[in-house]
């Protein structure tokens, strides 16, 4: 009743590739009606009770959060603000521009940013993407128009992200306690700290004279901020569960680690 | 008799058994890459065999919300403000056009991916879109559910259906032809109940019912995903958890690989390098995912109905109380745990209710086989390879279903969701 053509177009190599690479489970046993009892694959510790979820878990809550009580209240008013104001303003915004336009200002603003990802890959002495960085910065300045486009990452130098929180994780400064910022959301005193450092070395630097023009203009910040909001994917509410703080504390000081090992 | 018409008669019961066989999909022909049902179910399908995607900008959606229960402003504490109404998402087509309800999967919020991705396919497909969230979700249990203790489905069931009336009467002016209604997983279960409940309360008259990788038996699947945290992981010792081994794995690749990239094809690429996970660590993290659902039930029920088994009842709660010690609380509590410690007390005082064995079959399929059997509009398509299956499930699926029931070889628990071949199916169900 439902019966298909089932014909899907075979994607050439990386098909292949998958599909070569893809281990099927060992000796298949298939039952009488098609079942394949995938749990029969698994080895299981013989008790059925061991706590490896439990501890693992228990152990990945304790996060240093002094300032919790704060914080929850900050992320809370973030997660009103977000709804009520910075989320229709970028609905807004969505609805006034055409999508081009609304990536060229990511891509300038993206372009903005790669000074600081250039200052930092320097601090670092990782002296390869120091070089990747400024070729992004030339291409995407020049052939890019001012970085409206993103050139670069269609030659193959993709974005490094590199910030002064991850600098000073990198020569082994700890993260500190946990912060939510107001507006900015999670971060940490190092980070925190960075973002000072990297938002200080912008405004001198001058680039495509956007500091001047922004501080004359104050409402450059205001589309910068919007367009900041518009690319981050994240949503409060979501994850759709009671203890969302602890799991976006979690993954951003995981995910913070990562970043600084790479 | 005369020979002929015991011949005939044969011959209709030859016919009518072969038209009733389920359609089951074969390896060879179904071209889905990853044979691995772990692989399947965390990493889903490899993005070149994925459906084409409208944008975002290119969908006339927006998010409501509704009051189903009032008294939830007053009885919850102040942190649970942002789900003291009922949110949900709509897309509508500029004409007039079928509306389809699309049910979330255990824990699922409406605008989780599989949403996201299934309201799409549907959208593309001309449909006028409602996703609602699970009602085993803390938006649902807070905002609309009566019991506030999910797992029975039927009342489960109920309660979606007055968030479809209010949902239906909220908007007066869309131009609705026809109702369908869907859900994959735990929503798939759901979607067959609400089917049923329609049929004495007509308030949409669905057209098609479509049943995506629902549980058969929900105390089978609830038991395989409680199983799953228990499998034999290697490299975990007292020094290094299984979320540390995980990461320093995942440290490990991209330092190999020179920088982050986190894109869709990460999940097959890590798999092809030194790092790649084995079944046993997949399945510890499916199942993980998964405490983590039960974790919030188990808090939110229980809070909602001042039980006190995690938090003490009238413990003042307000947006700056660390509830990480409940979090704490409720995660030593598995599904199994909750049945026992609040579904089934309650259905016992609020349903006189019976023994496990007899909620079992209130809350699987078990309960619909006549109606599931002799109703034409629902349909399933469901995987030989779903981890959330027992022995004898697909059987009975084929049982009641007949040639209403696709079986796809692979897929793993909802892996194939997002492959081409298969939106293609539901999208020619629904249209047919």
């Amino acid at each position: 009743m439902i019966r298909l053509p089932v014909r899907p177009s075979p994607n050439g190599l990386s098909l292949a590739l998958l599909l070569s690479l893809s281990l099927p489970l060992a000796a298949q046993t298939v039952d009488d009606d098609g079942f394949t009892r995938p749990l029969e694959h698994l080895k299981f510790n013989p008790g059925l009770d061991q706590r490896e979820f439990e501890i693992s878990t228990l152990a990945a809550l304790a996060i240093y959060d002094p300032w919790e009580p704060w914080n929850r209240r900050v992320y809370h008013f973030n997660h009103r603000f977000d709804e009520w104001v910075f989320l229709p303003v970028v609905r807004g915004y969505q609805s006034v521009t055409p999508r081009v336009v609304r990536n060229g200002v990511s891509n300038f603003f993206s372009n903005l940013d790669d000074i600081g990802n250039l200052f930092n890959n320097v601090l670092q002495l990782k002296g390869q993407r120091s070089m990747q960085v400024t070729a992004r910065l030339l291409f995407n300045t020049t052939f890019g128009v001012f970085g409206l486009w993103d050139p670069a990452t269609r030659m193959g130098l993709p974005k490094l992200k590199e910030d002064f929180g991850q600098t000073l994780g990198s020569y082994g400064v700890p993260h500190g306690p946990y912060v939510v910022l107001p507006f900015l959301g999670p971060s940490n005193l190092r980070d925190t700290g960075g973002l000072v450092v990297d938002f200080g070395v912008e405004s001198p630097t001058n680039f495509l004279n956007v500091s001047e023009a922004s501080s004359q203009n104050p409402e450059i910040y205001l589309v910068r901020a919007v367009d900041a909001r518009y690319t981050t994917a994240f949503r409060y509410g979501q994850l759709n569960s009671p203890f969302e703080y602890e799991k976006v504390r979690y993954v951003y000081t995981q995910a913070r680690e990562l970043q600084i090992a790479d | 008799m005369p020979y002929f018409l015991r011949l005939f008669a044969l011959l209709g019961c030859l016919l009518t058994s072969t038209a009733s066989l389920a359609v089951d999909i074969p390896i060879e022909e179904y071209g889905f890459p990853l044979h691995n049902p772990f692989e399947a179910t965390i990493a889903g399908t490899p993005p070149e065999l994925r459906p084409s995607l409208l944008e975002n900008d290119d969908i006339d959606q927006k998010d409501y919300s509704i009051t189903v229960r009032p008294d939830r402003e007053y009885d919850l504490p102040d942190n649970f403000w942002a789900v003291k109404k009922l949110r949900y998402r709509l897309a509508v087509q500029p004409k007039p056009a079928p509306l389809i309800f699309i049910i979330a999967g255990t824990g699922a919020h409406y605008a989780a991916g599989n949403m996201e991705l299934l309201k799409n396919v549907f959208y593309q497909g001309g449909f006028h879109v409602v996703q609602l969230s699970s009602p085993t979700s803390c938006d649902v249990m807070a905002g609309a559910s009566r019991y506030a203790t999910p797992g029975l489905i039927s009342e489960d069931a109920d309660d979606l259906y007055r968030v479809m009336q209010t949902i239906k009467a909220r908007h007066p002016r869309l131009a609705v032809t026809e109702y369908h209604l869907t859900g994959y997983s735990l929503g798939g279960l759901h979607a067959a109940f609400v089917s049923h409940l329609d049929e004495t309360r007509r308030a949409f008259n669905f057209k098609r019912v479509l049943l995506l990788n629902p549980p058969v038996n929900l105390y089978t699947s609830v038991r395989n995903l409680d199983m799953l945290v228990q499998t034999q992981v290697e490299n975990v010792t007292n020094a290094a958890t299984f979320y540390e081994s995980m990461l320093s794995k995942l440290t490990r690749y991209f330092q190999q690989k020179g920088h982050i990239d986190l894109n869709e094809a990460l999940l097959y690429d890590f798999q092809l390098s030194r790092q790649r996970l084995s079944n046993e660590e997949m399945a510890m993290l499916i199942g993980a995912t998964f405490r983590f659902s039960s974790a919030d039930i188990v808090f939110t029920s229980d809070l909602i109905n001042r039980r006190g088994l995690i938090t003490p009842p009238d413990y003042p709660i307000t947006e700056s109380t660390d509830i990480t010690r409940f979090f704490r609380r409720a995660l030593l509590c598995d599904f199994d745990c909750y049945m026992t410690e609040q579904l089934i007390p309650m259905w016992r005082t609020r349903f006189n209710g019976g023994s496990l064995q007899q909620m079992v079959d209130a809350v699987s399929l078990y309960a619909l086989q006549d109606y599931l059997q002799s109703s034409d509009k629902i349909a399933v398509m469901h995987n030989a390879d779903d981890i959330i299956l027992g022995p004898g499930d697909l059987g009975f699926l084929r049982r009641t279903f007949g040639s209403r029931l696709t079986v796809y070889p692979l897929g793993g628990h909802c892996g194939n969701l997002n492959y081409k071949v298969n939106t293609q199916a539901m999208l020619h169900f629904f249209h047919h």
